[in-house]
This record gives structure tokens, sequence and C-alpha cells, in this order.
């Protein structure tokens, strides 16, 4: 074919183009004669369909308006266009509703001209963090266009329950991972940054944060045989662990102080914020210093 | 130490830029700040490599410690390899996955052991809870090359993992099912989509888009792109911080005649930019 040795011309996306157009062409071939004055044809159908789209353009406009003006009373003819129009107007004065009402619960949103852009704010112990946006087009169905949903959050579980059936449901949900997976990595990130110095060895951590292992000493100069925590939260909703596993590392395990101080820092960790856990070790540490100087 | 771990560690040294030498050496952290402080920098780049794998000698330095350098090395330039995307997947209505980062090497590196005695696995942790994971492939009667080994790039939780292209295509079905079974999960496919940037296919199949506006920017202040009768050859470069959502946008702000290609429009919806094209 003729066309192979045109390759050299232009790089690959062009080749590509030509042969996009090469199959449009043979496909129109095979329905219409070639014609002379194809090319002038081409640009008066460009100008009607352009023509046609302006025209619907004000057309829909024209409905938007009336849809507007009279909300009571749907005229008969246009019944079937109207209420279409109606479901998705009524969608957008519900999602704005929850908006509303959600607003303190770091739920905000924004009108786009698809639909509506929802911004989630997260936040734990009164300390604002990230911030993660869902633009959604309100459609039937109604879809996810772009977000900022880290990806192993279970977006697509939570959207297959709810978005079709239950906007609310759906944007309460994702709140409640998205608050809780934050609210635990701000806890294992201040326990890194802040508590350094009880830690034997790195934190050991996942994306979600919903695994930590870590060895730790309860006094930062390690008079103590260190302790090794490993905390799971299988809650994907709670920022509190399910199951805590304290085991202790020192040689006279049979000591009852130390299976003391190992089951009640067992129930420190399933009550308490990791780093809050921290702090009252701290505490304690500071306590028995002042009772050696008095 | 082994001359072959000698060699490696030569070569290694020497593919490393001088501009980098210092930088990558202390990310290595096995040649001690003291030790590399005696260490002329200056000399030609022969005679430096010489004094550092001495010192790596007298240190006593394994093929563990050879390999960690060689994904360090890979780190500061991967750019320089093309990466696949694997996608894998689970059974629906699983249990919450509890990722263990160290549960996850040991069983990635016990599934390999298994099926081949001759093989070098190497692990290094990254940000963002990722990990590189580096393999030498063997045979069952050869030891393992070390020039030429796989890289894998996982992020913990996701279901996708990054490999550097491998000439031996025999192992990608042991290295699949390693990922597969230490990740827990069920099934494991190869995407069409390649490219030498990791950063731009993470946010192709992380789907990590910024609330952007892309502006098109023009220099010619309608000079010699005003009445033309004819159509204009030119070369255009697009940057952007998000390229092709900006193509895609040029269609609705009437700068370009819709519909866009398809082939530029599925990359990130169906987050492929492999295409086989075939006569029909």
């Amino acid at each position: 074919m003729e066309w192979a040795n045109d390759k050299s011309k232009g790089g690959v996306l062009a080749h590509l183009e030509r042969l996009e157009t090469q199959m449009s062409r043979s496909c129109k071939n095979l329905e219409d004669p070639p014609r002379e004055t194809a090319e002038s044809d081409l640009g008066t159908k460009i100008h009607k369909l352009r023509c046609l789209r302006d025209k619907l353009r004000a057309e829909v406009k024209q409905r938007q308006a009336r849809i507007k003006a009279s909300t009571a009373n749907a005229e008969p003819d246009q019944t079937l266009e109207i209420s279409e129009q109606e479901a998705v107007g009524g969608k957008e004065e519900n999602m704005k509703a929850i908006l509303q009402a959600y607003r303190f619960t770091g739920l905000s949103g924004k009108r786009t001209s698809r639909g509506v852009c929802v911004c989630i704010s997260t936040a734990f112990e009164g300390n604002l963090l990230d911030s993660y946006f869902v633009d959604l087009v309100i459609q039937k169905p109604l879809r996810i266009h772009h977000h900022s949903v880290p990806v192993f959050i279970p977006l697509e579980e939570i959207s297959a329950k709810y978005l079709q059936t239950n906007i609310q449901h759906f944007l309460f949900c994702l709140c409640e991972y998205l608050n809780a997976y934050a609210g635990r990595k701000y806890q294992a990130d201040q326990l890194q940054r802040d508590f350094a110095a009880f830690l034997a060895g790195p934190l050991q951590r996942n994306s979600l944060c919903n695994l930590l292992s870590f060895t730790y000493k309860v006094e930062p100069q390690g008079r103590s045989f260190p302790f090794c925590a490993r905390l799971l939260y299988k809650d994907l909703t709670t920022t509190l662990p399910t199951d805590v596993t304290i085991t202790y590392q020192g040689t006279d395990a049979s000591s009852t102080s130390w299976e003391e101080q190992r089951a009640s820092h067992e129930n420190l960790f399933f009550t308490k914020p990791l780093h809050q856990v921290f702090t009252s070790f701290a505490r304690n540490g500071e306590r028995l210093d002042m009772s050696l100087v008095s | 130490m082994d001359e072959t771990v000698a060699e490696f560690i030569k070569r290694t040294i020497l593919k490393i830029p001088m501009t980098e030498m210092m930088t990558i050496l202390k990310a290595w952290d096995f040649l001690p700040e003291n030790q590399l402080q005696t260490v002329n920098f200056r000399q030609r780049k022969e005679s430096l490599v010489q004094d550092l794998v001495l010192l790596c000698e007298s240190k006593r330095a394994s093929l563990r410690d050879a390999a960690l350098l060689d994904i360090i090395y890979t780190q500061f330039h991967r750019h320089q390899k093309v990466w696949d995307v694997f996608q894998m997947s689970k059974e629906p209505g699983e249990d919450v996955d509890l990722f263990d980062m160290e549960r996850f090497k040991s069983s990635f590196e016990k599934i390999l052991r298994r099926a081949l005695k001759n093989v070098t696995v190497s692990f290094r942790d990254a940000e963002e809870n990722a990990v590189w994971i580096r393999i030498a492939w063997g045979t069952q009667y050869r030891k393992p090359n070390q020039y030429k080994p796989v890289y894998v790039v996982y992020y913990s939780q996701t279901p996708y993992a990054f490999t550097s292209f491998c000439h031996l295509k025999s192992n990608t079905p042991l290295l699949s099912q390693a990922l597969t079974v230490a990740s827990n999960h069920h099934k494991i496919v190869k995407m069409d989509l390649r490219s030498r940037y990791l950063d731009s296919l993470k946010a192709i199949v992380f789907k990590q888009y910024n609330q952007l506006e892309t502006k098109f920017k023009s220099d010619f202040h309608g000079g010699i792109l005003a009445e033309r009768k004819e159509p204009l050859r030119c070369l255009i470069k697009f940057s952007s911080p998000h390229l092709l959502e900006a193509l895609k946008s040029l269609a609705p702000a009437g700068i370009a005649d819709a519909p866009l290609s398809p082939l530029l429009t599925c990359i990130p919806n169906k987050g492929m930019n492999y295409f086989k094209i075939r006569d029909k």
C-alpha cells in the first residue's frame, strides 16, 4: 500500500493520525461516491453542525430558565423532558442540602458545570489534617469524574454500595474512612516524631496505618527492658486498635511486676491514642525522677 | 571479600557520576563518615574507585551490601529503566488487608527460593510505605547474574506493582506468583502501561489528580496564527503539571476540534499507554 512510504514524514503520532483518517475515509468511500467538491461539502457540514449546536445550547438555556420559573406546574406537552430535568435539578438541590448539613463534619462542596465537587477535610483531636476531593458528575448514573482519595482507601467498594442509591450515606461513609485513616496516620507520625527516644527500633507501618509494630521502652534512658507492641486496626473506620499484643522481651519474665506492667500497657493502647499513651509514659517517668530528687 | 563481589561493587561505583558520589555513598551508609573523609575525592575516578573498593574489602562487604548499593544507584537513576505495571486483584468480600511489611518480604523471598535455589533477593524500604525489591536471577546450575537484575516497586495495600523490564521472560510467572501471594492477592495481570517515569505511572494508576486549571499560553499575540488561509505546520511542545488532562480540556475550550483522538483520552481512563496497531 502506498501509505507505507509516507511513514517517515512527521513521526508516529502523525502516522497514527493518517491511519485514522485513512480508516474513516475508506469507510466513507464505501457509502458515497468520491466527489471533487468534498472539501467544501465538509465545510458546509461543519457550519451546519455548529449552527445546530448553538441552537441546542440556546434551547437548553431556555428550558433551564423555564424550570426555574414554573416549579409548581409542569406544562403538559413537555412533561417528559422537564421531569428528567427536574430529577437532575432535584439531585442538585438534595446535594446542596446535604452539604449544608454536613459542613460541620468537614464536608463542603462547590458547584461545577457538570455537578458538584465535594471536599472532605479530615481532622483528629482538633487538629486539621489533609483534605481530599471527589468530583461528582450529576448524570444517570451518578459517577465520579476525578478524585484525590488515596488508592488504598476502598473508594470503589463504597461507591458500589451507596453512590447510586444514597449519596448521603456514600459521603458519610467516605468521610468516616478518610477521617479514621487521617487519625491513625497522625498518631503514627506523632509517635515517630515526638517519642523517638522511647522507640528501640524503627516503627513498622503500612499505607493504611492499620498495622503498627514497634519495640519500646517506658523510660528513654533505657533502664527497663523493651516491650514489643503489635497493634492491629481491623476496623478501618476507627482510630483505636481492635487487637493489641504486648510482649515483654526481658529475661526476668516471671516477675509479677513486669506482667502487671505489660497488662496495663495493653489496656492503655486499647483505650488511648498512641501519642497520649507515650505522653503518660513520659509523665510517669518525670514523676519517678521527682521522687528520687526529693 | 569474594572476587565477584569486589568486581560487582567496583562496576557499580564506576557507574556513579562524580557529582552524586558522596550522596549515594552516604545513602548506602556502609562506609562510615570518618572513613569517607580519608578518601581523596579529587583524584581520577578510576583511582577513587580503587580506594573505595579497598575500604569495602577492609569492612568485608558482602553480596548483600553490594546489592543494596545497586538498589540505591537504581533509585537515583530510575529513568534509565523502562517500567511495566502489573495489576493485582482480590476475591470480593475479603477481610481487611492487614499488610505486614516484614511478613511480605519473608513470604516473597520464600516463594522465590522454593522454586529457584540460585536467586538473590534484596529489599530497601522507601517513602510512602513502599518497598524496592531487587532480584538477580540464576538457573538451577548457575549462580545469579548480578548484572541483569529485575526491580519491583510495590506500595503496600495497593493493587499495583511496578517492575523494570526483564530480559528473562521465563521468570515472570514466578515473580508474579511471589508478588500476588505475598501481598494477599489472588490474580495478577500485566497492564498495557509502560514508561521510564515511575511518577507518571503512579499518577495514572493511583489516579492522583489535583484540581488544576491549565491555561493555554501563547507567545504570538495573534501574529503568525492570525488570518491564515492555509493550515499551519509547526511543532508544538506541551508542558503542564498534568498534561493529559490539559489536552482533554483543549476541545471544550474551543482550541482543538472535538472529539480528541481516543488514543490520547484513554490513557488515564483505561490506564494504558501501550498500543498494538495491526492491519485489519
